[in-house]
């Protein structure tokens, strides 16, 4: 009886941590990067400009809290400030899964 | 006229300074040196999936093949306090204009770790 109760708990809070990662639309991501990131960042991530970062194949989860944290003004950077400021929570989850799911690339551009 | 000149003269005086400091270079960052550098780095951003356990759970990033001058920038934002994280700011704080130079060259050229997905 209590493994029984254990395996719902278990399976429930299983069922919440699948839902919460696919919450991120990658497409709606994409669409969101063209409009906000990819001037800088280029839409395949590899920005050519060495003061971008490259963002391709990046974790989402260090992206989305990079971008929360400019949002917030716990790091500060006057473009990516205003770039934050207008993107959801909704928006920050998707276009960080979007970049997360480009190649990296393994040859450094110079 | 004159405030004319005097506006010309005051942009200058304002402006060098900033010249000043873009001329100043920058130490060369050596790749092989940095490798020698990178222990304290490893333990974090050489494990593949590895977290941060605090303040925030969140994947540290991968930052193989990463631009030199944007790893540069976060380190120095790190030690100027700009940008904060715990271990961050204490590693960063460790480091001299060469260090970072050494270590951002090493980092740049490294291969990304995310060959496997």
């Amino acid at each position: 009886m209590n493994m029984n109760r254990n395996f719902i708990v278990i399976a429930v809070a299983a069922a919440f941590a699948a839902g919460h990662v696919a919450a991120a639309d990658i497409d709606a991501g994409k669409k969101k990067a063209q409009e906000v990131c990819a001037a800088c960042h280029n839409m395949d991530g590899i920005s050519t400009i060495a003061e971008y970062p490259k963002l391709a194949g990046q974790y989402p989860d260090y992206l989305a809290k990079a971008l929360r944290d400019y949002k917030s003004g716990a790091r500060k950077n006057p473009i990516m400030a205003g770039m934050a400021a207008g993107l959801s929570q909704k928006d920050i989850d998707d276009v960080s899964a979007y970049f997360a799911s480009l190649p990296p690339v393994v040859q450094t551009r110079m | 006229m004159t405030r004319f000149t005097l506006l010309i003269a005051f942009a200058a005086t304002a402006l060098a300074p900033a010249w000043a400091t873009a001329q100043t270079p920058a130490p060369a960052g050596d790749p092989v040196r940095g490798a020698q550098k990178v222990q304290m780095c490893q333990g974090c951003h050489g494990i593949l999936g590895w977290r941060t356990a605090y303040p925030e759970v969140y994947r540290v990033p991968k930052i193989g093949g990463q631009h030199t001058a944007y790893i540069m920038a976060a380190l120095k934002e790190y030690r100027s306090g700009q940008r904060s994280h715990p271990s961050m700011d204490a590693i960063a704080a460790s480091l001299t204009d060469q260090d970072i130079a050494d270590v951002a060259a090493y980092y740049s050229q490294a291969p990304l770790q995310t060959a496997v997905k």
